[in-house]
């Protein structure tokens, strides 16, 4: 039997974001990094297809690439595009 | 108050990129002169009554605030550096915010006008296309609606990639 060794990521999500997710959840799954964390996302909630994917992920307060490999424990932030000012 | 709490609290507030609390842009203004620059740009983004056609009663304001300081820092210091500025200051104000009230404001100071202008409508096009912080409208009607997202990435085909005006 294959026994996968799910990891935990903390995610928050912002401003519209929120009206497909809770604003802080946890994850409990085998992804590593950030292109299968939003088809997983996109995967849970359809509706939020197109919002994910102009969407932006941050790791310690930095933006990160696609191909960014997450850890044990990281806080993921989902940011949507900016319409401050 | 003794004076060495007061300088601190304005080291405090030199810092303060992102504030929850109303901006008193004529207090801002005030602490903007110097006597090397002949030139004090002040943009003030205030929330207008109106928005697609519907009545606003007021906005939230929403940021990653550390990201979005961090960003402002970076912003700032590099508008500094490329017009020469005597002062460059920018606030963003997060929570909710009235019609009239200022939403973000800019202050750049240069020995010139050409230089205060420049950089002051480059600071606040940044702001508004990079920074993790987004608005909520709230309508007469009652209903809301998250706006006006940057749509850069229509044209230039990657996220996070901007045009701008200036």
């Amino acid at each position: 039997m294959l026994i996968l060794y799910l990891a935990i990521m903390k995610i928050q999500v912002f401003a519209v974001l929120k009206d497909f997710f809770d604003k802080e959840f946890e994850l409990h799954d085998n992804i590593t990094d950030a292109s299968a964390l939003r088809e997983r996302l996109v995967q849970w909630n359809p509706a939020a297809a197109t919002i994910l994917s102009i969407s932006r992920f941050a790791v310690n307060d930095e933006f990160i690439d696609n191909d960014f490999q997450f850890k044990e424990n990281d806080t993921i932030y989902i940011i949507p595009p900016g319409s401050g000012g | 108050m003794t004076p060495s709490i007061l300088s601190h609290q304005e080291v405090v507030d030199e810092l303060a990129y992102i504030s929850a609390s109303p901006l008193d842009i004529i207090a801002m203004l005030g602490k903007s002169h110097n006597p090397r620059a002949g030139a004090i740009v002040l943009f003030s983004g205030e929330v207008r009554n109106h928005s697609n056609g519907k009545d606003v009663i007021y906005l939230e304001y929403e940021a990653q605030e550390k990201m979005a300081s961090k960003m402002m820092e970076e912003i700032i210091a590099e508008a500094k550096n490329k017009w020469q500025l005597t002062i460059a200051v920018a606030v963003h104000r997060v929570g909710k915010v009235a019609v009239c009230e200022s939403a973000v404001a800019v202050i750049t100071a240069s020995p010139h006008r050409h230089e205060a202008f420049t950089a002051n409508r480059y600071i606040i096009d940044r702001i508004k296309h990079e920074l993790p912080i987004w608005k909520c409208e709230y309508f007469q009607d009652g209903s809301k609606q998250w706006g006006g997202n940057c749509n850069c990435h229509n044209i230039t085909g990657e996220v996070g990639k901007h045009v701008y005006n200036a």
